[in-house]
């Protein structure tokens, strides 16, 4: 039954992109057929925890196309999917061809190329047609970032994207080469008994963290996800970071680990997740704020990985499972909100023009639907009851306070990995509780805010699925335990299946009975405002004569205090200008949080290495003289290294 | 070895070639008077050869490339003249120490052949590097390949005629066809200033 589903996606996809030129129709009837196929067979195997494979005659690069689907990769492939269709719904209306005639083909085409690519990248057990892939699925990602390539920070987030992609690419050709040169293939499988492969570890955790966007791999992700167009931005956020998080979990599961693995995976998902969220509260644009965002669900994703390698380590603890079960469930959550995010995010953008926090306001009242849907996905990436993030990051917890319970060093390191944690959820609300204010309540800040209109109903409906999907997670999640469950037993067969934990179907008819709390305290509320009337004042009717819109709070001065706490490490800019005197004329304050680690840490690196290869190049100036020198020289050097290497 | 020191030390491009022939001639009479005893008509040849190659016949066509060229100074050099004295003692010191830390026969072990050859190696390496001019360069690669032929010399009952004839023919071609080079460079930049021709780096 799997076989014929795939067969459908695939035909799907390459059909949509042969039709993405001419016939814009075909092309989305392609897009939805992939995506539903892929859909129908990630849920069959993720329900019966069948393990498909196919092997066929067909060689790529002189090894034959081997494809498996288990539940670990259809836990991914249903994410990807899902966003995939979702935004190209989305996308026919956000960037359709009257807008943009000369991009909106090649729009099209390269989201097939990316979906595809990520779909072969999930499927295949071959180190080779895994690099080919992943490469493949990264250049297509940068022509969809650089989209609108006339205004130059796209091209400038674009090229720091391939950038750091073939970093991250570097990396894991010299760790799929070391694997293959050591166990004789390319051919991927469980390499647990072979000990010695340990090490390769390290390389899949630079090269994967890098694709993933850990805290101090992250450079390119804010710049490439705020400049991208708003749905690539949501499969970038939503599905391509979680390759990295395929790329981690899947060969965690298969290689023997290094003991130190667990301990240092959990230290950079707790730093990604805190500082993550840190710099998020210092954005004032809006993809950029939730661009930082990802890089903090990253690290709650890895919170989850890492405890259940220290927990594997110590003998296979079983709160590990947990642990992972959550990071786990926490990938689809945030594929599902961070996208719902962006797709709203880009809601904003297409009716107002701009992404500064600072120009927005009031925009509830104008874009009802976009607003909502923007609070419900607010609503689950702060973690709050009854949506899905809460339901994620609770079961991390629970595998936290039981490693707590449990004796030795996880326990020490458990408690300050949950107090972060909450740490981190508590300045997610205050951050979001920042953007839903400035974004939507309020009084318009600018011409373009108090002239949007909402966006019409293919981005509705696409941002309509994905709410949907965030909101069924939060009230049923028993429903996705046994899925989640399956993938967790394909990374570590030894913890066995068990039953749901009774605390999580509690938590569901408690999430059930909130919702229909909340649902009729709304509904009360509502009544009375309509029977008893609503009566309007000027806001501050109190010394302020005439109040405009510029005298409320933007941004900047909401988070002026959390961002206070965090300056020794975001070190914002700051240029002022303070009132004096007793009738001051003019005075100003201007903020901005930069790129910390790119711009202290990276650049400054960078124009070390410049200098050392300019005055490199120097050497190369084309005297015969000094080139006969440099033999001598180097004739010399090797005469030395005999007579002293000689004597050893 | 005080050939190489003089081929250091002078200014004037004849007397340059001068040193350079002698040592050729020298390099001839070398395998007689090493091999006087066991002489035979293959390494008569060899010196003949040699004699009249390096003694005569290169000297000649480098002497003709100077008066085409018309120069007969060497006027700024990279290393000065005393320095390059001085490196090329350096040198040849260095070559003598050097020469006992190396495993030889137990027959070349106390000859001066071995320090010999290897100073004369610096020595054409310093001249290549120091120098300017085309043709001083050329002597400094002459003065090399003479320390490459001594060094030949320990071999000379095991390698065949052939391959000495060879080499000679060699460096007769190599040195005929840089008189021609220089001919042309002359006449193309109107100097035979080696530094003008960086731009060729690329």
């Amino acid at each position: 039954m799997i076989k014929p589903l795939i067969t459908i996606s695939g035909v799907g996809m390459l059909a949509s992109i042969l039709a993405a030129a001419r016939a814009p129709r075909l092309w989305l009837g392609g897009v939805l057929a992939g995506a539903a196929g892929g859909l129908g067979a990630a849920v069959l195997a993720l329900s019966t925890g069948f393990v498909w494979e196919w092997r066929s005659e067909l060689t790529i690069g002189g090894e034959a196309v081997h494809l498996r689907l288990d539940a670990l990769s259809a836990l991914f492939l249903a994410l990807l999917s899902l966003i995939g269709g979702a935004g190209a719904v989305y996308g026919r209306e956000y960037w359709d061809g009257r807008a943009h005639p000369r991009s909106a083909w090649s729009e099209r085409v390269c989201w097939s190329a990316l979906v595809l690519c990520l779909g072969v990248v999930l499927l295949t057990v071959n180190g080779l047609h895994f690099l080919i892939a992943l490469e493949l699925s990264t250049l297509s990602a940068y022509f969809l970032v650089t989209l609108d390539r006339q205004r130059s920070e796209v091209r400038a987030a674009g090229w720091l994207y391939l950038a750091a992609s073939h970093a991250a690419t570097l990396c894991l050709l010299a760790f799929f080469t070391l694997m293959a040169v050591r166990t004789g293939s390319w051919e991927l499988a469980s390499m647990r008994d072979r000990p010695e492969l340990a090490p390769l570890f390290w390389l899949a955790l630079a090269g994967f963290g890098l694709k993933a966007g850990l805290f101090p791999l992250h450079i390119w992700l804010p710049s490439a996800h705020a400049n991208a167009p708003s749905h690539v931005s949501a499969i970038l956020s939503g599905v391509t970071l979680k390759i990295g998080i395929y790329g981690l979990v899947r060969f965690s599961g298969w290689l023997p680990m290094p003991p130190q693995a667990g301990w240092v995976v959990a230290f950079l998902g707790v730093s990604s997740a805190v500082l993550g969220v840190a710099f998020a509260l210092g954005q004032h644009d809006l993809k950029r704020l939730l661009a930082y965002h990802s890089v903090e669900n990253i690290g709650i994703i890895l919170i989850g990985l890492g405890f259940a390698l220290v927990a594997m380590g110590q003998g296979n603890a079983r709160w590990g499972r947990l642990a992972l079960a959550g990071g786990l469930l926490h990938v689809w959550n945030h594929g599902l909100f961070k996208s719902l995010l962006f797709f709203a995010a880009g809601s904003v953008l297409h009716a107002t023009g701009t992404r500064e926090m600072s120009r927005l306001g009031g925009l509830w009242r104008l874009m009802p639907w976009t607003a909502s849907l923007f609070a419900l996905g607010a609503v689950a990436i702060s973690g709050l009851p009854p949506l899905n993030g809460f339901v994620s990051e609770w079961l991390v917890y629970l595998g936290l306070f039981d490693a707590t319970l449990a004796r030795g060093s996880s326990a020490w390191a458990a408690i300050p990995a949950a107090i972060l944690l909450g740490v981190t959820g508590a300045l997610a609300l205050a951050c979001f509780v920042k953007v839903c204010g400035v974004v939507f309540l309020g009084a318009p800040r600018s011409r373009a805010a108090a002239d949007a209109r909402e966006s019409g109903p293919a981005m509705r409906g696409a941002m309509l699925v994905l709410g949907a999907g965030c909101v069924a997670i939060g009230l049923a999640p028993v429903l996705f335990w046994p899925a989640v469950l399956r993938a967790v037993d394909v990374w570590n067969p030894v913890w066995g299946g068990a039953a749901t934990p009774v605390a999580l179907s509690s938590l569901g008819m408690l999430h059930v009975a909130l919702t229909l709390l909340a649902l009729g305290a709304a509904g009360w509320l509502w009544r009375k405002a309509r029977r008893g009337g609503l009566r309007r004042a000027v806001t501050w009717d109190c010394g302020y004569a005439a109040p405009t819109p510029r005298m409320q709070y933007t941004a900047g001065s909401f988070s002026s205090i959390i961002n206070e706490w965090f300056a020794s490490i975001l070190r914002p800019e700051r240029h002022e200008h303070r009132p004096e005197g007793l009738l001051p004329v003019s005075a100003s304050f201007t903020e901005h949080t930069p790129e910390t680690v790119l711009e202290r840490i990276v650049m400054p690196a960078g124009r070390v290495v410049m200098r050392v290869s300019t005055a490199a190049r120097g050497l190369q100036h084309g005297r015969v003289q000094s080139y006969l020198l440099y033999l001598l020289i180097g004739l010399a050097a090797l005469a030395v290294l005999v007579v002293l290497g000689g004597g050893s | 070895m005080g050939l190489n020191l003089l081929a250091l030390g002078t200014n004037r491009l004849p007397s340059l070639i001068r040193a350079v022939a002698l040592q050729g001639v020298a390099l001839g009479v070398m395998p007689l008077l090493m091999e006087y005893e066991t002489l035979n008509w293959r390494v008569a040849a060899v010196a003949l050869a040699t004699i009249a190659g390096k003694g005569l016949v290169i000297p000649a066509l480098l002497r003709r490339a100077m008066r085409a060229a018309s120069i007969d100074r060497e006027i700024e050099p990279f290393i000065g003249f005393v320095s390059s004295l001085l490196l090329g003692a350096g040198g040849t010191i260095a070559a003598v120490a050097f020469a006992r830390a190396l495993p030889l026969l137990p027959e070349h072990a106390g000859t001066l052949l071995v320090p010999g050859a290897i100073a004369s190696i610096l020595t054409g390496f310093i001249l290549l590097i120091g120098r300017v001019k085309a043709i001083s360069q050329v002597c400094g690669y002459l003065i090399l390949e003479n320390g490459i032929y001594l060094f030949g010399l320990l071999l000379i009952h095991s390698t065949p005629l052939l391959v000495e004839s060879g080499i000679l023919l060699d460096v007769t071609v190599g040195v005929f066809i840089i008189g021609i080079i220089v001919d042309r460079i002359q006449r193309a930049f109107d100097s035979l200033d080696t530094r003008k021709l960086t731009t060729l780096r690329e």
